[in-house]
């Protein structure tokens, strides 16, 4: 999800490479300089702020719903989610501070802490977990990358990406294809045990916020039975003002 | 001759030596009396395990969406529940059934939240004696639920506080609401007092957008012999078509394992009880036979013809047998009912022991409720008498085939 939110906050590549691609020069068949451009999708997706209004369709084999949202964000930690509809929904809001996640819940008017037995769980009955919204995480830092092969169609480069031995996270390893634009085609995610647990694809590039990114996002998880999760950025603004109460449980409380 | 002559003659040789009839007649009738004691008790046993398994959480039967059991996903709902509880019951082979909903969902006494489950479930069935509310103080009613005093203790609730959940719906939607805590929740299902914020079905129905829907239907049927029938009839019910209906075998294998074990076990002591009683029985037949090896050489030498000297030993040890073993069931069955009624308190008869253990996941109190079944007392009878009379027969027709004289001189 943070990723979602975040076109500017995280260092992982789907930002990184929304970033990047302007600046890439394509170059192929000569395979890429890994390091150099993980630390252009880490570094260069950390904008100072961004604000995104984001739709999120959620469907599975038996339900489908549709979620629209602003998130703000600052820095690698800061981010604040407000839902806008459904109705039944609006005025949720979701604050992560650093390693720390709360949810303001207008209805009964209360903030409650997302405790780290749940932090796999659903985050709003999408297929991202809380864990999406909280763990910081780097590709540089984080993986160990190498090029793993030319990828025809589309034309691009799979590198790997194996987690550092010191590292915890969920992932064990890293497939991504980043097309010769140095925008993110596909992302594998293989768990501790090696196994494929979810695919998410970008499309849709458009300009948006003044840059080139994929809009549009799906996360299919391995064992969901057909379930998915969309979003669909309507518009971002990169590098925008953002007071520094944004992220507070104040303002939290405050939404409405 | 006639027969019943014989049976007269027999019935004046057991008033001629009371002694040795009154003997015969408390080995026999103490075997029956223990064989069918202890098999009442190893009744109990099973009863009390399958009773402490079925009883609270996990019912006889269970219906469920296919799927539910693997991933509890919130949306794999039983629609339309109220109408297929409703025919479950008609089904004079069950107790009860009722509906139960399970939702994961956050516990917050102030803004820290906890792990908790929801369980949506009605009251007033599950209220009932053995049933999982059965200890409860207060029933789960609109917005007043019970927390189990575990995971209260955890959070530090206290009856009469506020507490909000935050779950997510069936739909996919948020759930979040303010409820009061009417008491902490004690039960034997570990798991609950751990885990549970237990509430009103219809509220659970509300606040996770699913109504008349469910996620459990359990069943308690009125003999938990009756279950495998009632099991083929619930599965084939057209109201069930599609859903997975499954017994509590196939529900905890984990438990029926430990039953089958302490059944097997049991089995072997009863055999054993039963073998020793059978050598009383036939130690006492036995001795008592041969002692009379003179009197018989007696009705030998006056003419009496072996074969009727075997029917007259046998009609003696078969009226024995019967009025022995007859005795011996009364005493067992009144022994039975008394202890049925009363249950034999385990943790009082250990005097300073608890009063119940937990063990599985599981509170078992420590009183039994002895039980026969009317087959083991006609097999226990039956047993007890074919072994009085074998033990008989043997040494008459031994007698029999003496020569007098060496009978006589017996």
């Amino acid at each position: 999800m943070s990723r979602v939110f975040a076109a500017a906050r995280r260092g992982r590549t789907a930002g990184a490479a929304l970033l990047g691609g302007l600046a890439l020069v394509a170059g192929p068949p000569q395979a890429p300089d890994v390091d150099a451009l993980l630390r252009r999708l880490d570094d260069l997706y950390r904008s100072t702020s961004s604000i995104a209004r984001i739709e999120l369709a959620v469907s599975g084999p038996r339900v489908t719903r549709t979620i629209r949202l602003t998130a703000w964000t600052r820095g690698e930690d800061e981010v604040l989610v407000v839902i806008e509809a459904p109705p039944r929904e609006a005025g949720t809001a979701t604050l992560r501070v650093g390693q720390n996640l709360w949810n303001y819940l207008p209805r009964i008017a209360r903030t409650i802490r997302v405790p780290p037995s749940a932090m796999l769980g659903s985050w709003m009955g999408t297929d991202f977990t809380n864990d999406d919204l909280v763990k910081e995480s780097s590709l540089r830092r984080d993986f160990v990358a190498r090029v793993d092969r030319r990828s025809d169609a589309p034309a691009g480069w799979w590198l790997s990406l194996a987690v550092k031995p010191d590292v915890v996270g969920r992932w064990a390893r890293i497939d991504l294809l980043v097309d010769d634009e140095g925008l993110p085609v596909e992302e594998r995610h293989f768990d501790r045990r090696g196994r494929l647990a979810r695919t998410l694809r970008f499309d849709e590039v458009q300009t948006l916020g003044g840059r080139r990114l994929p809009t549009h996002m799906t996360l299919v998880p391995e064992d969901g039975e057909g379930r998915r999760t969309e979003m669909r950025y309507l518009a971002i603004q990169f590098d925008v003002a953002i007071s520094d109460d944004t992220f507070s449980l104040s303002r939290l409380e405050r939404i409405r | 001759m006639a027969g019943g002559t014989t049976l007269r003659i027999a019935w004046r040789n057991l008033w001629r030596n009371r002694r040795r009839t009154g003997l015969a007649l408390a080995a026999i009738g103490l075997s029956v009396t223990l064989v069918l004691a202890y098999d009442a008790i190893l009744r109990a046993y099973g009863d009390w395990m399958v009773e402490t398994i079925t009883g609270p959480m996990v019912g006889h039967v269970q219906v469920h969406t296919p799927g539910w059991r693997t991933d509890r996903a919130m949306d794999r709902t039983l629609e339309d529940v109220s109408r297929t509880v409703d025919a479950i019951r008609r089904d004079p082979a069950v107790a009860d059934a009722s509906a139960r909903v399970y939702a994961p969902a956050l516990a917050a006494l102030g803004d820290e939240g906890f792990g908790v489950v929801v369980l949506g479930l009605d009251a007033g069935v599950e209220s009932r004696p053995m049933r999982l509310l059965s200890g409860a103080t207060v029933a789960p009613a609109g917005r007043r639920v019970l927390v189990g005093r575990a995971l209260a203790e955890l959070i530090g609730i206290r009856a009469g506080d506020e507490i909000a959940i935050v779950g997510q719906g069936a739909d996919g939607s948020l759930a979040n609401d303010l409820y009061t805590v009417a008491a902490l929740l004690d039960t034997s299902v570990d798991l609950v007092n751990r885990e549970a914020v237990v509430m009103d079905l219809a509220e659970a129905q509300a606040l996770f957008a699913m109504p008349d829907a469910a996620h459990e239907i359990v069943v308690h049927a009125r003999d938990a012999r009756q279950v495998p029938a009632l099991l083929g009839r619930l599965a084939g019910s057209p109201r069930l078509a599609g859903a997975e209906t499954l017994d509590w075998q196939a529900l905890a294998p984990e438990l029926v394992s430990l039953v089958s074990l302490v059944r097997v076990a049991g089995f072997v002591t009863l055999v054993l009880v039963f073998l020793a009683a059978a050598a009383g029985v036939a130690n006492t037949m036995l001795m008592s036979t041969f002692e009379r090896t003179h009197e018989l050489g007696m009705l030998l030498a006056l003419g009496v013809s072996p074969a009727r000297i075997v029917r007259l030993v046998l009609a003696e040890s078969v009226a024995l047998g019967l009025v022995g073993a007859l005795a011996g069931a009364v005493a067992g069955l009144t022994l039975v009912a008394i202890t049925h009624r009363t249950g034999i308190d385990y943790a009082a008869l250990t005097g300073t022991g608890p009063s119940a253990i937990s063990f599985a996941g599981l509170r078992w109190s420590m009183v039994f409720y002895p039980r026969l079944d009317m087959a083991d007392v006609l097999a226990a009878v039956a047993a007890v008498l074919v072994t009085a009379i074998a033990a008989s027969a043997w040494p008459a027709a031994r007698a029999a085939r003496l020569e007098p004289a060496d009978a006589l001189r017996d």
